[in-house]
């Protein structure tokens, strides 16, 4: 019998060793039949009912966003559904994986190499719905669809998509990005901040803009229902409806799309021929501030934003050194040069430096009070213009006569009538990212480590230099709040709600910030100053427009940076105007700002931007727009 | 030296066939007609496959195959294989190699490679050779069974292939290496006391393990600690899974009405969790008749394990009640959630190829040992 072990050279077996392990086994068995014992017969019916509880899940219901309309009733944001496709790995056929991806890339036309890396790049579960391809067209969905069993593993959804339309209808989101803004997935941090108010993790939400300012409004109340799940928390069945979802609120706003349309064609054509990178028109009813245009360039395509931007867009648009994805008509601010003359002219009346009918003399170079002899500040007319009363230097825009103006008010009472007028606050527009803008005072110089502020920076400061800066916006609503009569109005950029199909049901009531404290006499004669700026040929021949009213207005201009190698200062333009019936009337319901950033030809272009504006917003038969190599024939100041 | 010339012929004698253990056999093919038929009921609602065979069809050409391997590794004398130890260990560690770089990439781990079409996990049939070398080396060692160096020896050997099944990354089959071990360890007589000294040590060092754990398969071992905690995320499976073995109560909702049931709520239902379909379609009467089946296999494992002739065959009948008893704690502890999630098959009764033909392959190994054994009755 052959056995090499033979017992005894083989290990003894330990028969206490053998029973220990017999005995653990049966301990460890009977513990599981316990645990089945207790799970089944003890609970059974308490998992039993868990178990159908579970099976049923509560889904939210997205609401149909908000839709925007202009004040006369034209869509500029819509909804069209989007299709995307989804994988979910787990489903996705064993060993046939390379096969539906390359299906799918046929049927949408895009590189099979991409899906298979969007795929891989997923870390989440393999029963999670992973998005490989969003904006597919309808047709692609359809034809997905319809494979759908060949296809295992790929499911299409269907999502709501905003389009942000032009005056005709048609896409075109640059001619009102900087005003509507757009949406875009919401972030970790905004979820973070918001999923209590039932804000979703895959959930849009305004980015910029009326999408943004108004996101309550337009986002509406999703409702949710009780849905049954299958395999993986898929959902299967619709059980029922427990809240429906209540559609945003549709808003109508007081752009009117055709009037944004001129204005920008007029900015558009004046950035052109002055080279210039960065402009703004913004349009008013100074009645009631209602916005009726309002132009930022260069502008962004909000649509882009809207389909899931790339990141190159994206990059791009950051990278501009013109910032496009800023509304420059209420986040940047600028210094307003003469314009804000209107402020200093006020403030000189109102605190009894000066009257209306006054004659002051004014200088070539205006020697600084205190400063050592030779220390002067020019006037941009070397001449000087003699001796002259409000009306003729606001009209002329004397820079000596406002220096002395500033400084016989000082800076601290200039100041305050500054922010009467609505400088260095926020106008409360409802619009996100607005400017407070930067207005010159003692506190501002303490705020600065300084004592106080230096005599030649208040004489700057009365010729909205240096020391001053203010958005367009700002400068719109001062003049209009002058050409109303002295009511500073809060500036509205929504008119309403309307129905689905953009008829007004509800309107919002303007809103007036304040009466200003500067007396009728005063604000009429910068009216009547302001008109004279127009008829004396300071602003050459806008005055041959045949508008219907008595175009008044102020031109600007504010130096800044470096000699060009020509010797002069690049400089902003501004022009700003309203039209009332007759000069000094309260009565204009139109008020315009064109502001453009850096112009390399002389003169002010902004004025000529207003004046074609003007043409083509009266449908006049005129073209009277200068030369660019005429510009200098409008005074830059 | 007499015995081993006695040529390989001389292994298919007809009077070893007269002690083949019936028994054994018996519980084996109850047990595969379990996973048969609970693996028809699992996948009863889902849509038929748009080719090849179906999951049932697949499982019974399996037990054909690991039938057939059953009835050979038997007739062959398993004494055989105490020779072959070190190709055997070699064949092993080269088959765990080449599943880390020829695997296929099955959720997300590298488990299996595929050979003619059919998917096959090494590691599994890598549990049953490494028992045969283990009991190779334990029953060399003897009267020096008891040292230090016993335990750091059959350590080593059992630790490489561990690490490698750890990477691929299959936690379940590394834990099924390290019960092996112990078993086995504890069955040939190895210090107690060195023994408790290296338990001690890799509780010390769990916190460690635990950190090299990937993310996913840390929140699963969390979840048997508060299953509802996360029940929608990490912890969806367990408690899906504590529902349908909940709901099946005493005698369960019947086979195949899982359309009604938790059917299809539980990710990878006819593996890992297969135990919540016995549980929910035949009720805890029907998990007792299968937990009683394991016991009586484990049982009579041992008792054929306690009269073969050798300690050899000892070992290999303590490697296989080992391997079986604590797949089958891990996993319908799991499933119940008195253990933590990881992916441990269900001997038998979990569908899958390879660890059905594996485990019939070895019980083969262990019908021989039980025909060669000096007595002729248990």
């Amino acid at each position: 019998m052959a056995d090499v072990n033979d017992g005894r050279l083989d290990l003894t077996r330990s028969r206490p060793r053998f029973i220990a392990f017999g005995v653990a086994s049966a301990v460890l068995v009977l513990v599981l039949g316990g645990r089945l014992f207790q799970l089944q017969v003890l609970q059974g019916a308490e998992y039993a009912g868990r178990a159908a509880a579970d099976r049923t899940v509560e889904v939210p219901i997205v609401a149909p966003r908000g839709l925007v309309f202009d004040r006369a009733g034209r869509p500029l944001a819509v909804n069209v559904p989007s299709w995307t496709v989804n994988v979910r790995p787990a489903d996705l056929p064993e060993g046939g994986r390379e096969r539906v991806l390359a299906r799918v890339a046929d049927l949408t036309g895009v590189d099979a190499g991409d899906l298979g890396s969007r795929l891989a790049a997923f870390s989440g579960s393999s029963f999670d719905l992973v998005p490989i391809l969003r904006g597919v067209s309808r047709e692609a969905a359809l034809l997905i669809s319809e494979e759908g069993d060949r296809l295992a593993g790929i499911e299409v959804t269907v999502e709501a998509q905003r389009r942000y339309l032009d005056e005709t209808g048609a896409p075109g989101g640059e001619l009102l990005s900087a005003v509507v803004g757009y949406t875009g997935p919401i972030d970790r941090g905004e979820y973070a901040a918001l999923n209590d108010e039932g804000y979703l993790r895959n959930d849009a939400i305004g980015k910029a803009g009326i999408e943004s300012a108004f996101e309550s409004e337009l986002r509406g109340v999703y409702g949710s229902q009780l849905v049954e799940r299958d395999a993986s928390g898929r959902q299967a069945r619709v059980i029922s409806t427990l809240h429906d979802p209540e559609p945003g609120l549709n808003l109508m706003l007081t752009i009117d799309a055709h009037t944004q349309r001129l204005a920008t064609r007029a900015l558009e054509w004046g950035m052109e021929v002055a080279d210039v990178s960065q402009g703004v028109v913004a349009v008013m009813n100074p009645q009631t501030g209602e916005i009726l245009a309002m132009v930022s360039l260069p502008a962004y395509d909000n649509n882009k934003f809207a389909s899931g931007i790339s990141a190159a867009d994206f990059n791009a648009y950051l990278a501009d050194p013109d910032r496009p994805l800023r509304n420059h008509a209420i986040s940047d601010i600028y210094p307003p040069g003469s314009t804000y003359k209107l402020v200093t002219g006020i403030a000189a009346m109102e605190e009894g430096v000066t009257t209306p009918s006054r004659l002051w003399q004014t200088y070539g170079c205006f020697q600084i009070p205190g400063a050592p002899e030779g220390e002067c500040l020019y006037d941009w007319n070397r001449q000087g213009f003699g001796r002259i009363d409000m009306v003729d230097a606001f009209a002329v825009s004397s820079d000596t006569f406002f220096y002395q103006m500033a400084i016989e008010t000082g800076i601290d009472p200039l100041a305050a009538w500054a922010n009467d007028l609505g400088f260095g606050q926020r106008s409360g527009i409802r619009l996100p990212n607005e400017s407070a803008g930067i207005v010159a005072s003692t506190e501002w110089a303490r705020r600065q480590g300084r004592s106080g502020v230096f005599t030649g920076e208040v004489a700057q400061a009365g010729i909205g230099q240096n020391v001053i800066a203010v958005t367009p916006l700002q400068m719109l609503n001062a003049y209009a709040a002058v050409a109303n009569g002295g009511r500073l109005m809060r500036p509205m950029i929504v008119r309403g709600e309307t129905d689905a199909a953009g008829n007004l049901v509800r309107a919002y009531a303007p809103e007036v910030i304040r009466e200003l404290a500067a007396s009728d006499e005063s604000l009429r004669t910068m009216r009547i100053g302001a008109r004279e700026v127009i008829t004396t040929g300071h602003a050459y021949n806008i005055r041959d427009l045949h508008l219907p009213g008595a175009l008044s207005g102020k031109t600007g201009t504010a130096e800044f940076g470096e000699l060009t190698p020509g010797g002069t200062l690049p400089f902003h333009s501004w022009f700003v105007a309203y039209l009332p019936s007759e000069a000094g009337a309260t009565d204009a319901d139109l008020a315009v700002v064109a502001f453009n950033y850096s112009a390399v030809v002389p003169g002010n272009v902004s004025a000529e931007v207003v004046k074609y504006f003007l043409q083509m917003y009266f449908n006049l038969d005129q073209d009277l727009r200068l030369d660019p190599n005429d510009f200098s024939l409008v005074s830059a100041n | 030296m007499g015995a081993m010339t006695s040529t390989f012929v001389d292994s298919f004698r007809a009077r070893d066939w007269r002690h083949f253990d019936l028994q054994l056999l018996l519980y084996v093919l109850l047990l595969i007609s379990v996973g048969v038929v609970m693996g028809y009921s699992a996948a009863f609602n889902d849509p038929p496959p748009a080719a090849g065979m179906s999951q049932t069809v697949k499982t019974l050409i399996w037990a054909a195959i690991g039938l057939t391997l059953f009835f050979v590794a038997a007739s062959v004398d398993y004494r055989w294989l105490r020779t072959l130890a070190v190709p055997i260990y070699a064949t092993v560690l080269g088959l765990l190699l080449l599943t880390m770089f020829a695997g296929r990439n099955l959720f997300g781990a590298q488990m299996s490679v595929t050979l003619a079409g059919l998917d096959f996990q090494f590691s599994e049939v890598g549990k049953v050779l490494m028992i045969a070398v283990l009991a190779a080396f334990l029953s060399s060692r003897r009267e020096r069974i008891g040292r230090l160096a016993t335990i750091v020896v059959a350590g080593v050997l059992m630790g490489v292939p561990t690490l490698l099944v750890f990477a691929q990354p299959d936690l379940g089959t590394a834990l099924v290496f390290v019960a092996i071990l112990v078993g086995m360890l504890f069955i040939s007589g190895a210090s107690l006391g060195w023994m408790g000294l290296g338990a001690a040590a890799v509780i010390g060092a769990a916190p460690v393990a635990f950190g090299l754990l990937h993310e996913y398969q840390r929140n699963r071992l969390l979840c048997f600690l508060d299953p509802y905690a996360d029940a929608q995320g990490a912890c969806y499976q367990l408690v899906q899974a504590l529902n349908a073995v909940g709901s099946g109560g005493l005698l369960g909702r019947g086979l195949t009405v899982g359309g009604e049931g938790q059917r299809g709520y539980i990710p990878v239902q006819s593996t890992d969790f297969i135990f919540t379909v016995v549980a929910e379609d035949l009720g805890f009467v029907g998990g007792v008749v299968v937990l009683t089946l394991f016991s009586l296999l484990v049982w009579r494992i041992l008792l054929i394990g306690w009269r073969a002739r050798d300690a050899f065959g000892l070992l290999i009948a303590a490697g296989l009640a080992s391997m079986i008893l604590f797949q089958l704690l891990v996993n319908v502890g799991m499933v119940t959630g008195i253990m933590p999630v990881t992916g441990v098959p269900l001997p038998f009764i979990t569908y899958g190829g390879s660890s059905l033909i594996s485990l019939l392959f070895g019980l083969g190994i262990l019908q021989s040992v039980r025909m060669r054994s000096h007595k002729p009755d248990l």
